[in-house]
């Protein structure tokens, strides 16, 4: 009995707390981009990029007085909210948008939870962007996700092309972290050697927990591949295993379908890290622009170091804002985004040269539900990156 | 073959020295210490500081990491263990608090030091290699496991003929008895805590110089430590040091060996964990309690 | 007499506040994420008042998430590749649970204190990467395909509607995680002040002082873990149907950990202690997300400032105007 009252008692507490919290509605110039993704815990790595690069970029914007989108002048506000990586914590946080009226939404970061929250953003009006791979979140009957950045199965081929042209690779190992992301990316990249030809001689897994890589390397480096593909790797895994890959004595070429970061390589592995292919948006200095320069600038002083990462991350918010540009209607609307996305092309701002943003996707998932990022295909070189080819993802 | 062994010796190190502090804390207290891998990741930060920021001696790095968490060891201990295991009815409550600390110290260390891996000029440079690549050791890595090999040794020279090291195994051993000779359960149990994080701390700053450190690693080091320590037997030291062994050597050889028949080394390696306890319930040298 | 009286009405209340008053309220004011949340807490107190039934005999379970992995991957399986009705999913996956439980349990009971916490802990991660391996269970890609829970009718009479035909989808799910909740805690209620619930209680205090008077532990034992892994194999079902997808990382060691601290939080002492320690946990978090990155660190400053004045859970709080 006292038990009860007690419970009553709390979920009394809680309504009225949470009831209390709800947002004030007066967002008649408050245009809100959410964040739905993991910005703690092991992976926080790839959740806190994407949030700097929308706070960085929305502190801009409204230093500048905001964003003009039809006849009104929009301040931009960014919501986020932390899945801890956790299924459950995803779908919370997709309602919490909707709740608070977003229709546009970045992320989540893994496999899982952006089938967690896919769910929520189809029924009731949400477009939202992952960086997560599956196919079945863009192709039909899907179709609220955009995804925000380069797959593997797309960047992976091309780049063992061009490795096999250029540099003679014939024979290819691949290390993947053993969940189910990393080994997804594992098999979209078998799948691609194999298609070109090349000989697949190791197809590992390392506990991601792994913090000494020794034992994991051990038997590929006995094997001698051309090439080490380490999919889907985190940031901050990837220096531990090329130094322990080349302190064993392994001089193959390496490479990784995801973005890295320049400070972490340099960090974690030094020289040994020379030679380590990646792929990037507007990584380098020789193709970025102004105002790429600038975003980075205010990004370091916001957030007192700038992420590589970014590169490729800064893209997905500039994609909504132009597309909200383009078609004022889709700021409550997603079916007019949907539209507009169609035909969206107007010029890269990120990029030297005539490029355009245009989303893609149609020869991977049947419609444009891709960002379109230059495939910027880079090699570290003493703390830096440097292009080695630029192409694009149709 | 050869390397296979050098490997898993040297995570083997790695592992017991990871998990002599948690068996410390474990046997004094009976407090399963979910915040361990966090006190390893902030012992990891403070040497990463002193050594890789300001460019001063790893040694004193060391001393660093190990001072700073020998005071955090002991306020733990002193303002939230104690009362708490005090005050619950029963002793598993304590890791709730252990769980929450973890939480904690994880969101401080984010806080302080960001998300990025951060890793250390080397300590040494250079790599040796015998026979033809038969077996390659880096450098660093040597230091550091002589460094390991020393820790260990010391500690437990320490337990073994020290005032205090013979006070701290007596409480483990049996409270009541202890306390009725005249040892202070509350002195003693509160330098066994600190120096259970002071270990920890320890690992994670000579762990820098070959894997650097990074925020968000805490929690699966400490559920590593706690198998480790499930192997040789909760809350028995030479138990921690075998049970870093043997989990270093498994993953070291199934690795190697078992990669042929797919992924599933890890799988082999705690399905047969979970084998091992049901028919020795008390791990390899436990006692027959906890 | 008295008593049992009061506690009936009190129970009315309560039944009545959830199934009717809060679900109103909700809808009124238009608070469909808060009605998510409460659907989850729902399901969270079911899987972890499996736990806290473990604890009841003295075991420290952090394994749950394992069942609970468990449970969604059977009833997924079913409903996607045989095409059963969800509804038939449900008990299926808790038995499916209950069986394994009893298989694993027969030598991992004999375990106590840390070493069974430690061994159901490697529990959560071989159910991952169980289901990482093996085939049926379309390994890393998981299952991302599952259907709304569909209709059942008896006669032409709708029993159940169809899930995917709902206007108000989160209502659905709402009604049915709290319905789950009322039955097993009314069951766990139950078990509780029952002869078996004694017995469970004598295991707790002193196993080899209840087996010596004629106590049989070992099948209580069994018995209980049973139950617990039953619970946590429905409500991993449930959640898949929820978010419908189900991964080998839907449920993993962290998860497992969580549902013992909502025990923790609560109580070990009271039956509804999962609920509440749940309830303050899951949507604690929840309520700080605009506090963006010092969440964490508000949250477990809070949880070690309740530890510190409520070691014995939540429910161990004394109000004021009672004795």
């Amino acid at each position: 009995m006292q038990n009860i009252k007690k419970l009553a008692l709390a979920f009394g507490v809680a309504s009225t707390l949470s009831l209390g919290l709800a947002p004030v509605a007066n967002a008649a110039e408050t245009l809100k981009i959410g964040f739905v993704g993991v910005t703690s815990g092991a992976k926080a790595g790839w959740g806190i990029s994407n949030v700097r690069c929308m706070q960085t970029r929305a502190k801009w914007v409204n230093d500048e007085g905001g964003i003009k989108i039809g006849d009104t002048t929009y301040n931009i506000e960014i919501v986020t909210w932390d899945t801890q990586d956790n299924t459950t914590r995803a779908k919370e946080g997709m309602e919490k948008m909707v709740q608070e009226g977003i229709h546009y939404v970045i992320g989540p970061n893994t496999d899982p939870t952006a089938a967690a929250v896919r769910p929520v953003a189809e029924r009731d009006g949400v477009m939202y962007f992952p960086y997560a791979f599956p196919k079945e979140l863009y192709t039909k009957p899907a179709s609220n996700a955009v995804l925000g950045m380069i797959a593997n199965y797309q960047s992976g081929p091309a780049i063992y092309k061009y490795l096999k042209e250029n540099k003679g690779v014939k024979s290819i190992a691949f290390l993947a972290a053993n969940e189910s992301d990393a080994l997804s990316q594992r098999e979209g990249g078998i799948q691609a050697a194999k298609a070109l030809g090349l000989k697949v001689l190791a197809q590992d897994a390392y506990q991601s927990d792994t913090r000494d890589f020794a034992p994991a390397v051990t038997p590929i480096v006995k094997l001698k591949p051309d090439l080490l593909v380490l999919s889907g790797v985190a940031g901050g895994t990837a220096p531990l295993i090329i130094r322990a890959a080349r302190e064993l004595g392994y001089t193959g070429l390496m490479s990784a379908e995801t973005a890295q970061d320049a400070m972490q390589l340099k960090d974690g592995a030094g020289d040994l890290a020379n030679g380590f292919i990646s792929v990037g948006g507007a990584s380098t200095p020789e193709i970025r622009s102004a105002m790429m320069e600038e975003f980075i600038r205010r990004y370091t002083e916001d957030h007192g170091q700038y992420d590589d990462e970014s590169n490729t991350k800064v893209y997905a918010m500039e994609y909504i804002l132009e597309t909200l540009k383009a078609n004022p209607k889709a700021i409550n609307d997603v079916e007019e985004f949907k539209k507009t996305m169609d035909t969206l092309s107007v010029p890269n701002p990120y990029m030297k040269g005539d490029r355009k943003l245009e989303y893609v996707g149609l020869t991977s998932f049947g419609q444009k539900r891709q960002v379109g990022i230059p495939m910027v295909v880079t090699e570290y070189q003493d703390g830096e990156f440097q292009t080695l080819f630029v192409t694009n993802v149709d | 073959m050869e390397q296979i062994v050098v490997n898993g010796l040297y995570l083997g190190a790695q592992y017991a020295l990871i998990a002599l502090g948690l068996t410390l804390i474990f046997a004094l207290m009976n407090v399963l210490n979910f915040a361990h891998g966090q006190m390893y990741v902030l012992g990891g930060y403070m040497t990463y500081l002193v050594y890789g920021k300001l460019g001063m001696p790893f040694a004193l790095g060391l001393a660093v990491s190990a001072l700073t968490l020998l005071a955090v060891g002991a306020v733990v201990e002193k303002f939230l263990f104690r009362p708490v295991l005090r005050k619950s009815a029963r002793d598993e409550s304590s890791m709730l608090l252990a769980a929450g600390l973890a939480f904690f110290f994880d969101s401080i260390i984010l806080l302080l030091f960001g998300q990025k891996q951060h890793g250390v000029p080397k300590i040494i440079e250079g790599v040796q290699n015998w026979g033809d690549f038969t077996v390659v050791i880096p450098n660093d890595k040597i230091v550091v496991g002589v460094c390991t090999v020393l820790m260990i040794a010391a500690f437990i020279i320490f337990m073994q003929y020290t005032k205090p090291g013979r006070a701290m195994r007596a409480l483990a051993q049996d409270r009541t008895a202890a306390q009725l000779m005249g040892v202070s359960a509350d002195r003693y149990g509160m330098l066994g805590f600190a120096l259970g994080a002071m270990l920890a701390g320890l690992a994670g700053g000579l762990l820098v110089a070959t894997t650097g450190v990074s925020s968000g690693i805490g929690g699966s080091i400490s559920i590593k430590a706690f198998l480790m320590v499930m192997i040789g037997g909760a809350g028995v030291v030479p138990g921690a040091i075998a049970g870093g062994f043997i989990l270093g050597m498994m993953e070291s050889f199934g690795l190697s060996y078992l990669r042929a028949y797919g992924d599933i080394t890890y799988l082999v390696i705690f399905a047969s964990l979970m084998v091992f306890l049901s028919i020795r319930p008390h791990g390899l040298m436990g006692k027959p309690w906890g | 007499m008295a008593k049992n009286i009061k506690i009936a009405a009190g129970a009315g209340v309560f039944l009545f506040m959830i199934l009717a008053v809060v679900p109103w309220l909700l809808i009124k004011t238009g608070r469909g994420d808060l009605m998510s949340v409460l659907t989850s807490v729902a399901l969270l107190s079911v899987i972890s008042s499996g736990v806290w039934l473990t604890f009841f005999i003295g075991r420290i379970n952090i394994g749950q998430g394992a069942y609970a992995l468990m449970g969604g991957y059977v009833s997924a399986i079913l409903v996607v590749k045989y095409g059963v009705l969800f509804w038939w999913t449900l008990p299926l996956a808790g038995l499916f649970c209950a069986a394994a439980s009893v298989l694993i349990g027969l030598p991992i009971l004999r375990l106590r204190g840390v070493y069974f916490a430690m061994v159901t802990l490697t529990l959560t991660e071989v159910a991952r990467l169980l289901a990482q391996a093996l085939s049926i269970t379309n390994g890393p890609r998981g299952i991302t395909n599952i259907p709304p829970p569909g209709g059942v009718e008896f006669f032409g009479l709708t029993l159940i509607p169809d899930f995917a035909e709902l206007e108000n989808l989160r209502l659905g799910f709402y009604y049915l995680a709290v319905v789950l909740m009322i039955l097993c805690f009314a069951a766990m209620w139950r078990l509780v002040n029952s002869r078996l619930g004694f017995l469970c209680r004598s295991l707790q205090q002193n196993e080899e002082l209840a087996s010596s008077i004629g106590v049989n532990i070992g099948y209580l034992r069994v018995l209980a873990y049973a139950i617990s892994s039953f619970l946590g194999g429905v409500g991993g079902a449930v959640f898949a149907a929820i978010v419908q997808s189900i991964y080998p990382a839907t449920f993993q060691i962290q998860e497992s950990v969580n549902f013992m601290l909502y025990c923790f939080l609560g109580g070990l002492s009271y039956v509804f202690g999962p609920m509440l320690g749940t309830l303050v946990l899951y949507m604690g978090w929840d309520l700080l997300f605009k506090t963006g990155a010092y969440q964490l660190l508000i949250f477990s400053s809070t949880l070690i400032v309740l530890i510190l004045f409520l070691p014995n859970g939540l429910l161990s709080l004394r109000l004021p105007w009672r004795k």
